[in-house]
């Protein structure tokens, strides 16, 4: 649904994006990770055809960035890092414009804003200014508003930063819904944890991109699996018996804690577990670990600072 | 050029022009000042002046040398006529102010508000943006001026006792100067806003920096009241010309930096 090859933008000497390859699939999320002036939101901009790429290709829906600019502006909805709402407009006044620019005739803006206000709970507020309401309401309305014209493609920068949590939830469940809908959703974030419980792939980007999969590969690839054995009390008889199991390996000792790297957690698990209880142990806690993505991500970025 | 965009974009200008008590005020209060002083000149000082129906034209000498057909004119007569065309002339900055200040807030606002990235990703074209902001603010001080105008000259029917005074009024070239020059004029602020507002980020900003393409416009009624200048039909169209001229200079400058990606990336 979108493809991009060695995209790359440049602003006079300033390299904003760098030779960027992607494939993101219909239907899915698509996380786009990466420190502030990492290029996120020019590479949104470049597939929104806001700005214009100064090599490589792209495509989105099937139509190519550059040639059917257009066509694709109107296959697609933004949801902008600032929400961009005319405050002295109610909410319906608001929408009701955007709905004429996308061509939507009096039949369907009227079907399209009262459903989209209904479904963000904002329907009851409809007449007040937008200028009254709270950022969480606004947010949600600029989602409506890059929703009214049913794109195949939804591009969300940053779409619960300043949010309170109750607020910044609504619109994460709002964005998995939208997935359950078949769109394609390209999400530009800093929120970790958003990225991790939404995407279906993540790509961390630092002008170039670093790294690209999904969240569970971007771990394994990274930390490898780890399982956590807790014990009663660790033991030189405990550690020894480890030691003659040659693919437990990295045995880390936290407290009463083993933190064992295993390539093959569900078979090699039993096998260390029989060789503590053997060993003596009492076991009180058995689990495979996850890494954050926090940890993943800090790890790429330390990659890519060494790197450069 | 989508006609249902420039319509889209036009109403939403005016739904944010009623409400916007300062635009309100931008556009009412120049036509009311501007029509209501001579008004209030003509019918105070008109008696006074006509009492003087008897005195020497030559206080008006410069004047009645550029129009000689004023020599049989009372003093009275010629004293109301220049007063009269000098705040004509004035009528001229209606277009300018109220265009301006539009303007300004039409694009600098918007810049302010951050809305212009949401509306740029919509399938609207810059052209057909440009326009519709172009026209959200002329079409107001143009008809704001007009109305102006001819509450003036209806008004000043009652008013303006001499025969001779009044059809001065409706001269040619203030047919000239309300139908071209004032459209115009209100496309150079319109343009000026424009180019102005790629630099700055702030709605008072344009208005006064926009608000010194106001002074030709009072040097040439200081200019015609003194006997300088003689503003006739020729003056107006060459003016008219000239204006026309620079507005087409001016709007190629901002049709260049009114792209989506200078907007996005360039504007300050």
């Amino acid at each position: 649904m979108i493809e991009t090859q060695n995209l790359t933008k440049t602003f006079d000497k300033f390299t904003a994006v760098e030779r960027l390859t992607l494939d993101v699939q219909a239907g899915e999320i698509f996380a786009f990770l990466g420190p502030n002036g990492a290029g996120k939101t020019t590479t949104m901009r470049m597939l929104a055809c806001l700005v214009a790429p100064t090599s490589g290709q792209a495509s989105v829906a099937g139509l190519r960035v550059g040639q059917d600019d257009d066509a694709i502006r109107a296959r697609i909805g933004i949801l902008t890092e600032a929400p961009g709402l005319y405050e002295k407009l109610n909410a319906v006044q608001n929408l009701d414009f955007f709905a004429r620019l996308y061509g939507l005739d009096a039949a369907q803006r009227e079907k399209q804003i009262k459903r989209y206000l209904e479904i963000l709970g904002l329907w009851e507020r409809r007449a007040e200014p937008v200028g009254n309401f709270s950022k969480g309401m606004k947010q949600k309305l600029s989602i409506a508003r890059a929703l009214l014209h049913e794109p195949q493609v939804v591009f969300l920068d940053e779409p619960t930063s300043a949010l309170d949590p109750e607020s910044a939830k609504v619109v994460r469940d709002f964005i998995a819904a939208l997935k359950g809908e078949g769109r394609t959703i390209f999400l530009c974030t800093h929120n970790l944890d958003e990225a991790d419980r939404l995407a279906d792939h993540i790509g961390v980007i630092k002008k170039r991109l670093i790294q690209v999969d999904t969240p569970e590969n971007l771990r394994r690839r990274l930390y490898g699996q780890r399982v956590l054995f807790r014990v009663r009390e660790i033991t030189d008889a405990q550690m020894d018996a480890l030691e003659g199991l040659a693919f437990a390996r990295d045995v880390q000792r936290n407290g009463a804690a083993l933190s064992i790297a295993l390539d093959d957690p569900p078979n090699m698990t039993p096998l260390v577990v029989n060789a503590l209880v053997a060993a003596g142990a009492a076991l009180q806690e058995v689990r495979q670990e996850r890494a954050t993505l926090e940890e993943v991500y800090l790890d790429l970025m330390g990659q890519e600072n060494t790197a450069q | 050029m989508n006609l249902s965009h420039v319509t889209a974009v036009l109403r939403r200008e005016m739904q944010e022009i009623v409400k916007s008590r300062g635009l309100l005020l931008a556009i009412f209060l120049p036509p009311f000042f501007i029509t209501l002083i001579p008004l209030i000149a003509v019918a105070i000082l008109g008696r006074v002046l006509e009492s003087e129906s008897g005195g020497d034209a030559g206080d008006f000498a410069q004047i009645v040398q550029l129009m000689p057909e004023l020599r049989t004119w009372s003093v009275g007569e010629v004293a109301m006529f220049v007063i009269l065309q000098q705040f004509l002339t004035f009528f001229l900055m209606m277009p300018l102010i109220i265009s301006l200040s539009i303007a300004a807030q039409s694009i600098v606002g918007e810049k302010q508000n951050k809305s212009l990235e949401p509306l740029l990703a919509t399938p609207i074209k810059t052209g057909e943006l440009l326009f519709a902001k172009g026209l959200a603010a002329m079409l107001p001080a143009v008809l704001a001026t007009w109305a102006a105008f001819i509450i003036f000259i209806v008004v000043g029917r009652f008013l303006i006792a001499s025969e001779r005074v009044f059809f001065a009024l409706l001269d040619p070239k203030w047919l000239i100067a309300m139908l071209v020059l004032a459209p115009l004029l209100s496309l150079l602020s319109v343009n000026i806003a424009v180019v102005l507002s790629a630099r700055v980020n702030d709605t008072r900003a344009v208005q006064q920096i926009g608000g010194f393409v106001v002074l030709p416009i009072v040097l040439l009624g200081v200019a015609q009241t003194t006997g300088f200048i003689l503003l006739n039909a020729l003056t107006f169209v060459i003016g008219a010309i000239l204006i026309g001229v620079i507005d087409l200079l001016i709007l190629q400058l901002g049709v260049r930096l009114f792209q989506r990606e200078k907007i996005l990336t360039q504007w300050k």
